[in-house]
């Protein structure tokens, strides 16, 4: 049986934004730039700006609690084709012991579900895989898009060694 | 936070439309309210149009103000349609079934077209 080596994961970029409300806009456009010659069609870019959007607003709303002080940490690498997008924040557990409340659009319009809540819905529907994980204070939410991959699917989370299912909801 | 939302309001026949332009997030809510009210205000429509052709960006929370808007509607038995939207923002108006419960037009042109005729 043969195999074929992986290139070597390359970090495409590494930085950090305060948790201020509408910062997630500024994480959005530095990804934009460290993928812009990953060869990302398009369609894929929108729907990664999306998701990182909203795992940023999460974090920074969230995990940080909105407090500039403590940064959301945003890594960007490139790994053969997979585009694997970190973003972490200081918040530990987000939502500990509460499961999160898939959206129905119907029962929103009947006043039964909040119209909030679709964060993290976005997120599983723009990617083709998110695993979430806890260490301590840090608490990651990992991206990744396959370029060339087809439109994405809804994705299974799966997590780390916690907090695979308790990813707190916009 | 900053509002980086503005709409413009103006009727046509038995619709009133509502052009949407800058971003569609938590920061639009008063904007929104406010045209949603200038627009059903006078002249009782039946149909509600919004429309996205020059919003850049719409997020989670831009998302729950349209859901917002569209059960106001839906109790004051007014049709809502959609223009303007990008392909990806298409996408999650489908992924979010709010395409099943707003129609969506390619510009604000054809929407009006189609509301030439008596609202359904």
């Amino acid at each position: 049986m043969t195999s074929v080596a992986r290139p070597a994961p390359r970090r495409l970029a590494a930085f950090a934004v305060p948790s201020e409300p509408g910062n997630e806009r500024l994480a959005l456009a530095r990804v934009t730039e460290a993928v812009a010659a990953s060869g990302l069609p398009p369609a894929q870019l929108e729907r990664l700006k999306t998701a990182v959007a909203e795992a940023t607003m999460n974090a920074i709303e969230h995990g940080n609690r909105g407090r500039p002080d403590i940064p959301v940490d945003v890594e960007v690498v490139q790994e053969g084709d997979d585009i694997i997008v970190a973003i972490t924040d200081l918040g530990g557990e987000h939502a500990p012991g509460g499961p999160v409340e898939e959206p129905d659009l119907l029962l929103k319009l009947e006043g039964e579900q909040r119209a909030r809540g679709w964060g993290l819905f976005l997120i599983r529907n723009m990617v083709d895989a998110m695993q979430v994980r806890t260490d301590g204070a840090r608490h990651t939410i990992q991206l990744t898009m396959r370029a060339g991959a087809a439109a994405a699917a809804p994705v299974s989370q799966t997590g780390g060694s916690q907090g695979g299912g308790d990813e707190e909801d916009l | 936070m900053k509002k980086t939302c503005k709409a413009a309001v103006h009727a046509v026949g038995d619709a009133a439309v509502i052009e949407l332009a800058g971003e569609v997030d938590g920061g639009a809510a008063g904007v929104l309210n406010a045209a949603y009210e200038q627009a059903v205000g006078s002249g009782e429509p039946g149909t509600v149009v919004l429309d996205f052709a020059r919003v850049g960006y719409i997020n989670s929370t831009g998302i729950a103000l349209i859901v917002s808007v569209l059960a106001r509607a839906r109790a004051e038995r007014r049709k809502v349609v959609a223009s303007g939207l990008s392909e990806h923002y298409r996408e999650i108006f489908d992924i979010t079934r709010l395409s099943d419960f707003i129609e969506v037009f390619g510009n604000l042109d054809a929407a009006v077209s189609q509301l030439a005729g008596p609202a359904s």
